[in-house]
C-alpha cells in the first residue's frame, strides 16, 4: 500500500471537516477523490500536502507511519500536489519554477543554474513538451503550466501526486495530452489522486475512487464496479433524476444584436443575436475570446469597430453602469473577486448595483434597501441570520445566490453567465441550471459562457461556437451533434 | 539575442547615463574629466549601497522608510561614542554601527513580521521613532569634524586605483547583492516570496523569516551608512541624511524595481542609483540652481514609473491572429 | 402564514459595545484627560484648551478628507508639500496685490490642481497611490523650493491673518470651527450616502466595485482632488497663523496626518473605518502633545511617542494573540 489514512479528522470552529476518514492508494493507481464542495477534499489534500495538521488519525506512506508537519516535509515525503494554477511564480523562469524551494546548489553553496538547465531540458524532453526551460511562466499557457508544475513534481522524485481539477480550464487537445502524462507516470510505478468534477473523465482516467460526503467517508471501490449514477448517489446521497432539468419556453422577438465587434489582437466579425426568453450558449476553449467579447459588451474593456444594438436601438457602452442601466448584467467566472464584496453586509451587497435606486438625493433609504434585500432574500432563499451580517461569512452557496440577487436587483433584461457552473459540486449545478430555467420563463434572456458540452446540449437553445477569436458557426442545438460542436472549436 | 539586449531596460538605463554624461561634458568640459566623474561616483556610492539594500525589502512587496533615520541614528551613536574613547580601532566602530542598524532593522521586521503592523505604518512609524532618539541621545547638538579622532576619519579618505575607499565598498557591496540574489537559495527565495506570498508557503518558504532578515540586512546596511556618512562629511548631527529615504526608493523605481514585488536587477537599481546621482550632480555643472534639485528628483520618480508601469503592465494576449 | 423576518442586527449585548474602537478609543481619550488634569493645574483651564486647538486643527482638517482617501484602499503623502505649494501661491498672489477673494481663489485653485494631477496619475497610468505621491511629494515641495528659494512670505491679507489667528465669538478659533463642521459633514456623506457606501465598497473589494458599475477611477480623482482642496483649506489657516512662509512648511505633517487616521481606526488598506474613531484620534493627540507640551516635554519626545502610539496601536492584538498562542 502506498498510502493509507486512518480515521483522519480535522475540526474547525464549528465545523467538522473530516471524520473519521480512511483513504487507500495502491501502488501503480490513478485514484479519483470525489464529493461535492464542502464534502472534505480539499482538507484532505490539504493535510497531504503538511499545510494542515489533523487532529485525530495516523497516515502511513509505505506502511511507515508519518507526522506531516509542514509543506517541506510532504515534499521530502515524495507527496505533490499540482494545484489550479495559482501556485506559479509568474516572473520566473521554467527551470526555477521547476526547482523552486529545492535549488540545486554546488559544494560551494551557490546555485547550480547550469545543472538545474540540463536537467529541466531533460525533464521536459521526456514529457514531449515544447517549452524552452528560460521562458517566463507568464508567457505559458495554461496546459504548459500544468507540464511544469507535474515537471515540479517529477523532480522531487514525488511518488504520489496530486491533481487537482487539472483539465478544468483545458481544450480537449491538452486534455487528451494531460491523459497521456498521466498514464505515463502511472507506468513509472507513481501513484494519482485526481480530483474532477467531472464524471466522464473519472471514468476514461482512474482506477479507483473514494467518495466523501460532509466530510465523512461514504465509499471506496474500483472504477470498473460503478458507474456514473452510482458515483452521483454517493456524492449526494440521493439520486438525481435529471441534470439539466431545462423548462420548456417559447422563445420570442430578437432584442439584442451585435454586429462586426472588432477588438484588435482579440476577436473579429462577431455577429450574434439574442432572442427573447432565449439561452445562447457560447462554446469554445478557454482562450478563444469569449470572456473578452462579454467584457467588451459590459463595458469593461472598450471595442474598436463594430456595434450593439438593444430592441432596435444602438447601445454606446463605455463603461459597466452604461450597461447596467440598459439592463445588461454579466456575471463573472470569479465569483469572489469580482462578484462579492466580502467585509460588507449582505444587504449592502445585495443593494451594491441599485444604490441610487434605494436612496433620495444620495441619502440612502434604508426602508427601501431592506424591501429590495428581502424580496430578493426570498425569492433566492439565501440563508441570513441578520441583514448586517458580513457577506464572507455565508456558505458558498448563500454567498453565490447574494451575487446573483445583486444582479437580480438591477431586473435585468440580459444576463451574461461566465461558467456558472465552474467548479462546483452536481447538486448546486442543478440548482443553478433549474433556476436559470425559472428566470427565462420570467422572460430574460441569458448568454451562457460553457466549457462543458453537455451543460451546452442541455441547456442552450442555440450555441456560438467560437475560435481563435472568430465565430466559427451558430447551431442550433437541436440539430447538431458534439461531433460537430467540437470539430468547429478546435478549428476544423 | 543582440536585440534582446539592446531593449532590456537596463540597457537603456545604461545608454541613458552614457547618453547624459555626454550632453553634459559637451556643456561643460570639467565634468567629464575623470577626476570629476570619479567625485560622482565617490558621492553615488551611499546611494548605490542603500538602494541595494532597499531592492530587497521592495522584492517582497514592502517598503523601509526607516532607512534614513536608522543611518542617522546609528551615526550619531558612534560619532558620541568616538568622541568619548577616540583611541578604538575605526573597525570597532564600523561594527558596531552595522550592529546598531540590524537591531533597528530587526525593530521593524518584528513589528512587521509578528505584530503584523502593515510595513507602511511600521516604517513610518520607526522613521520618527528612529530621528526623534538622535535628539534624545545627543540633547539637540551636532558632533563636529573636530571632534572625530583622526583614525576615525582616515579610512575614508584612503584611494585604490584613484578611487576612493567609498566606491569600493560600494562595488564590494554590489558584488555581494549580486551573488546573493541571483546565486544563493536566499535571494532566489525572496524573488519567489515577492512574486507570489501564498504559493511561497506551498513551498515552505517562511514568510516572517525572510521579512524579518530583509529588514535586517535593510538596517544593516543601513548601519554601514551610518559610519560611511559621517565619516564622509565629518559631522553627525540631528539633521543629516532626512528625507534621504526618498531618494533611495526613486533610485529603486527609476531602476526598475516593481513596487509589486519579485521584479528587478542588481544591474538595474545599481544604474538607477548611478542616474540619480549623476542627476544631481550634473545639475550643479550645467548651473541650474540646487534649489531645483527636490522638484527636478520628484519629475524624474514619476516619470519613470510612468514608463516602467507602461512596459510592465501584461499586454493582453493575442488571441486572433490578423 | 406569517414570514420569518430577518431583523437586521444581531441581538443587542452590552458587551459588544465595548469591543469597539470607537469606545476604546474615547476610554483612552478620557484617561488622558483624567491623566493630564492631575499632572498639571493649567491643563483643565477653558483658555489654554481653546488654544491648545490652534496645534491641530488645521491637520484634522486634512485627517477627515484624508480619511476617505484611505478608506478606498489609497494613500495620499503629498500633503504637506500640498500645503507649501499653496501656501506660496497665497504669499505670492499677495505680494502682487491681488485681491482677497481673488488671493483665495488662487490658493484653493493650487490645491485642487495638485490633488489633480496626483489623481489623474494614479488612474490614468493604474501606479500604487503610494509610489506616486512619494514622487510628487517631492515634486510639490521642490517646486515651493525652487520659487521660493531662501525668500519667505510674511504679508497676507488681513482676512486670512484673521482666520488663522482670531476667534468667533471671542471664543471658538476659525480653524477648529471649520474642522468641526467639516466632520459633521463629512460623517454624513461617508455613513449616511450612497457616495460613502461607495467609496467603502471601492476599498473593500476595487475589482468588485468596477463591475458593480461603480466608476472607481472617478471616485479615485475626486478623492485626490478634495485632499488637494483640504490641503489648501489648511495651508490658509496655517499661513495665517504664522504669518511666514517658507517652503520647508509643514514639513512631515503627512506622517502626523496619517497617523491620526490610522489611529482612529481606519484600515490602512482601505474597507473600513469611521469619521467618530478618527474625531475622536485627533483629540487624543491634540491632548496628549498639549499636556506634554505643558509639562515641558520637547516636541520631539511628543514625535517618538506618536510614533509608538501608532505602532502599539496596531500591533497590539496581534501581539496578544501571538502570546496566547506561544502559551497553548
Amino acid at each position: 500500500m502506498k498510502l493509507e489514512l486512518k480515521k483522519i479528522s480535522k475540526f474547525f470552529p464549528g465545523i467538522k471537516a473530516l471524520q473519521k476518514v480512511d483513504f487507500k492508494l495502491k501502488d501503480n493507481s490513478i485514484h479519483a477523490l470525489l464529493g461535492e464542495n464542502g464534502a472534505g477534499k480539499s482538507t484532505l489534500v490539504k493535510i497531504l500536502c503538511g499545510v494542515y495538521q489533523p487532529d485525530e488519525g495516523k497516515i502511513f506512506l509505505n506502511n511507515i507511519e508519518h507526522n506531516i508537519t509542514n509543506p517541506l516535509e510532504s515534499l521530502s515525503l515524495g507527496i505533490s500536489a499540482i494545484h489550479q494554477e495559482s501556485v506559479m511564480f509568474d516572473e520566473l523562469s521554467v527551470t526555477e519554477n521547476i526547482f523552486i524551494g529545492n535549488h540545486i546548489t554546488k559544494p560551494n553553496n551557490l546555485v547550480d543554474w547550469q545543472q538545474m538547465e540540463r536537467k529541466t531540458k531533460e525533464l521536459l524532453g521526456n514529457l514531449e513538451a515544447d517549452i524552452r526551460p528560460n521562458e517566463k511562466i507568464k508567457d505559458l499557457s495554461i496546459a504548459q503550466r500544468h507540464i511544469v508544475q507535474i515537471s515540479r513534481s517529477l523532480i522531487h522524485d514525488a511518488d504520489i501526486v496530486i491533481m487537482d481539477e487539472p483539465t478544468a480550464s483545458l481544450s480537449q487537445k491538452e486534455i487528451d495530452e494531460l491523459y497521456s502524462i498521466i498514464r505515463n507516470l502511472k507506468k513509472q510505478n507513481k501513484s494519482i489522486i485526481f480530483i474532477s468534477h467531472k464524471l466522464d473523465e473519472i471514468m476514461e482516467v482512474c482506477d479507483e475512487f473514494t467518495v466523501l460526503r460532509d466530510g465523512e467517508f461514504i465509499n471506496t471501490d474500483l472504477i470498473t464496479n460503478t458507474n456514473k449514477d452510482k458515483l452521483v448517489t454517493y456524492m449526494v446521497g440521493r439520486e438525481i433524476d435529471q441534470i439539466f432539468p431545462k423548462k420548456q419556453v417559447k422563445i420570442e422577438q430578437e432584442i439584442f444584436n451585435v454586429k462586426n465587434l472588432y477588438k484588435k489582437t482579440q476577436f473579429k466579425n462577431i455577429n450574434f443575436n439574442l432572442r427573447k426568453k432565449e439561452i445562447l450558449g457560447f462554446y469554445g476553449l478557454v482562450g478563444s475570446g469569449r470572456t473578452e467579447i462579454m467584457k467588451t459588451i459590459f463595458g469593461i474593456n472598450k471595442y474598436d469597430e463594430g456595434e450593439v444594438f438593444f430592441k432596435g436601438k444602438k447601445l454606446k457602452i463605455r463603461k459597466p453602469n452604461d450597461a447596467i442601466q440598459n439592463g445588461i448584467v454579466y456575471l463573472s467566472e470569479e465569483r469572489q473577486n469580482l462578484g462579492m464584496t466580502g467585509l460588507m453586509s449582505v444587504k449592502d451587497n445585495i443593494n451594491m448595483a441599485v444604490m441610487d435606486k434605494n436612496s433620495d438625493y444620495l441619502i440612502i433609504n434604508q426602508l427601501k434597501e431592506i424591501r429590495n434585500a428581502e424580496e430578493l432574500q426570498d425569492k433566492l432563499n439565501i440563508k441570513v441570520s441578520y441583514w448586517s451580517q458580513l457577506a464572507q461569512s455565508l456558505s458558498g452557496g448563500n454567498q453565490q445566490k447574494t451575487v446573483i440577487a445583486k444582479w437580480l436587483s438591477t431586473k435585468p433584461e440580459i444576463l451574461i453567465l461566465d461558467e456558472p457552473t465552474k467548479g462546483i459540486d452536481v447538486k448546486s449545478k442543478s440548482a443553478v441550471h433549474e433556476f436559470m430555467g425559472e428566470l427565462v420563463d420570467t422572460g430574460m434572456s441569458i448568454i451562457m459562457i460553457s466549457s462543458e458540452l453537455t451543460e451546452i446540449l442541455g441547456m442552450c437553445d442555440r450555441v456560438v461556437v467560437m475560435y481563435k477569436g472568430l465565430v466559427k458557426n451558430i447551431l442550433d442545438v437541436s440539430n447538431t451533434t458534439s461531433e460537430e460542436i467540437v470539430k468547429l472549436a478546435s478549428g476544423e | 539575442m543582440i536585440k534582446k539586449i539592446i531593449t532590456s531596460r537596463d540597457f537603456i538605463l545604461f545608454a541613458i547615463i552614457v547618453f547624459g554624461v555626454v550632453v553634459v561634458g559637451i556643456a561643460n568640459p570639467f565634468f567629464v574629466k575623470p577626476s570629476s566623474l570619479s567625485d560622482v561616483l565617490t558621492d553615488t556610492s551611499i546611494l548605490i549601497i542603500l538602494a541595494l539594500s532597499q531592492m530587497l525589502v521592495i522584492l517582497i512587496r514592502a517598503i523601509d522608510l526607516s532607512v534614513a533615520s536608522n543611518l542617522a541614528l546609528s551615526g550619531m551613536l558612534i560619532s558620541l561614542l568616538s568622541t568619548i574613547y577616540p583611541e578604538l580601532p575605526v573597525i570597532f566602530f564600523i561594527l558596531l554601527s552595522c550592529s546598531i542598524g540590524t537591531f533597528l532593522g530587526v525593530l521593524n521586521g518584528v513589528s512587521i513580521a509578528i505584530l503584523k503592523v502593515p510595513f507602511i505604518v511600521t516604517t513610518l512609524g520607526t522613521l520618527s521613532i528612529y530621528r526623534g532618539l538622535i535628539y534624545f541621545v545627543s540633547d539637540g547638538k551636532q558632533v563636529y569634524s573636530s571632534e572625530f579622532s583622526e583614525d576615525f576619519l582616515a579610512l575614508i579618505h584612503y584611494k585604490f586605483l584613484s578611487l576612493s575607499f567609498l566606491f569600493w565598498i560600494a562595488v564590494a557591496v554590489f558584488i555581494l547583492m549580486y551573488i546573493l540574489l541571483n546565486h544563493t537559495r536566499f535571494g532566489r527565495n525572496l524573488y519567489s516570496l515577492g512574486g507570489n506570498p501564498d504559493a511561497a508557503k506551498y513551498i515552505g518558504i517562511n514568510e516572517n523569516k525572510y521579512i524579518i532578515l530583509a529588514y535586517s540586512l535593510s538596517g544593516f546596511f543601513a548601519g554601514l551608512c551610518g559610519y560611511l556618512w559621517v565619516a564622509r562629511y565629518s559631522v553627525a548631527s540631528t539633521q543629516i541624511a532626512i528625507g534621504f529615504e526618498l531618494t533611495v526608493i526613486s533610485a529603486c523605481v527609476v531602476g526598475g524595481i516593481s513596487v509589486m514585488g519579485g521584479v528587478g536587477t542588481v544591474i538595474g537599481c545599481t544604474l538607477g542609483a548611478l542616474l540619480i546621482g549623476f542627476i544631481r550632480n550634473a545639475l550643479p555643472a550645467v548651473d541650474i540652481s540646487q534649489f531645483w534639485q527636490l522638484a527636478i528628483s520628484g519629475a524624474i520618480i514619476l516619470i519613470a514609473i510612468i514608463i516602467n508601469t507602461k512596459t510592465e503592465q501584461r499586454k493582453e494576449k493575442t488571441i486572433m491572429v490578423e | 402564514m406569517m414570514k420569518n423576518l430577518i431583523p437586521d442586527n444581531p441581538p443587542f449585548k452590552l458587551i459588544n459595545i465595548l469591543y469597539k474602537k470607537e469606545f476604546i478609543l474615547f476610554m483612552v481619550f478620557l484617561s488622558i484627560i483624567i491623566i493630564n488634569s492631575n499632572i498639571s493645574p493649567y491643563f483643565l483651564d477653558l483658555y489654554n484648551l481653546i488654544d491648545s486647538t490652534f496645534l491641530f486643527s488645521e491637520k484634522a482638517i486634512i485627517a477627515l478628507s484624508m480619511t476617505f482617501v484611505i478608506i478606498a484602499r489609497q494613500i495620499d503623502l503629498s500633503v504637506a508639500s500640498i500645503i507649501a505649494v499653496s501656501s506660496c501661491v497665497l504669499g505670492y498672489t499677495t505680494s502682487v496685490g491681488f485681491d482677497t477673494y481673488l488671493v483665495i481663489s488662487f490658493t484653493l485653485l493650487s490645491g485642487i490642481l495638485c490633488g489633480a494631477f496626483n489623481g489623474l496619475i494614479i488612474t490614468r497610468f493604474a501606479i500604487p497611490s503610494i509610489i506616486v505621491t512619494i514622487g510628487t511629494m517631492s515634486l510639490f515641495r521642490g517646486l515651493a523650493y525652487s520659487f521660493l528659494e531662501d525668500q519667505y512670505y510674511n504679508k497676507f491679507p488681513k482676512f486670512v491673518v484673521s482666520l488663522g489667528s482670531d476667534y468667533l465669538f471671542g471664543y471658538i478659533p476659525y480653524a477648529f470651527l471649520t474642522f468641526i463642521i467639516m466632520s459633521l459633514i463629512f460623517a454624513f456623506i461617508l455613513h449616511r450616502t450612497i457616495i460613502g457606501k461607495r467609496i467603502y465598497s471601492i476599498g473593500n473589494n476595487p475589482d468588485s466595485a468596477q463591475y458593480t458599475g461603480i466608476d472607481v477611477d472617478r471616485y479615485t480623482f475626486i478623492l485626490f482632488t478634495l485632499n488637494g482642496l483640504f490641503s489648501a483649506v489648511a495651508a490658509i489657516f496655517l499661513s495665517g497663523r504664522l504669518s511666514s512662509v517658507r517652503p520647508n512648511i509643514a514639513f512631515g505633517w503627512e506622517l502626523e496626518i496619517i497617523t491620526m487616521v490610522v489611529l482612529g481606526g481606519v484600515y490602512i488598506y482601505g474597507g473600513s473605518g469611521s469619521i467618530l474613531g478618527v474625531v475622536i484620534s485627533i483629540f487624543i493627540l491634540g491632548m496628549l502633545s498639549f499636556g506634554l507640551g505643558l509639562l515641558n516635554v520637547p516636541g520631539v519626545g511628543i514625535i517618538i511617542f506618536t510614533g509608538l502610539l501608532l505602532i502599539l496601536s496596531i500591533g497590539f492584538p496581534s501581539f496578544v494573540k501571538y502570546f496566547r498562542s506561544k502559551n497553548e
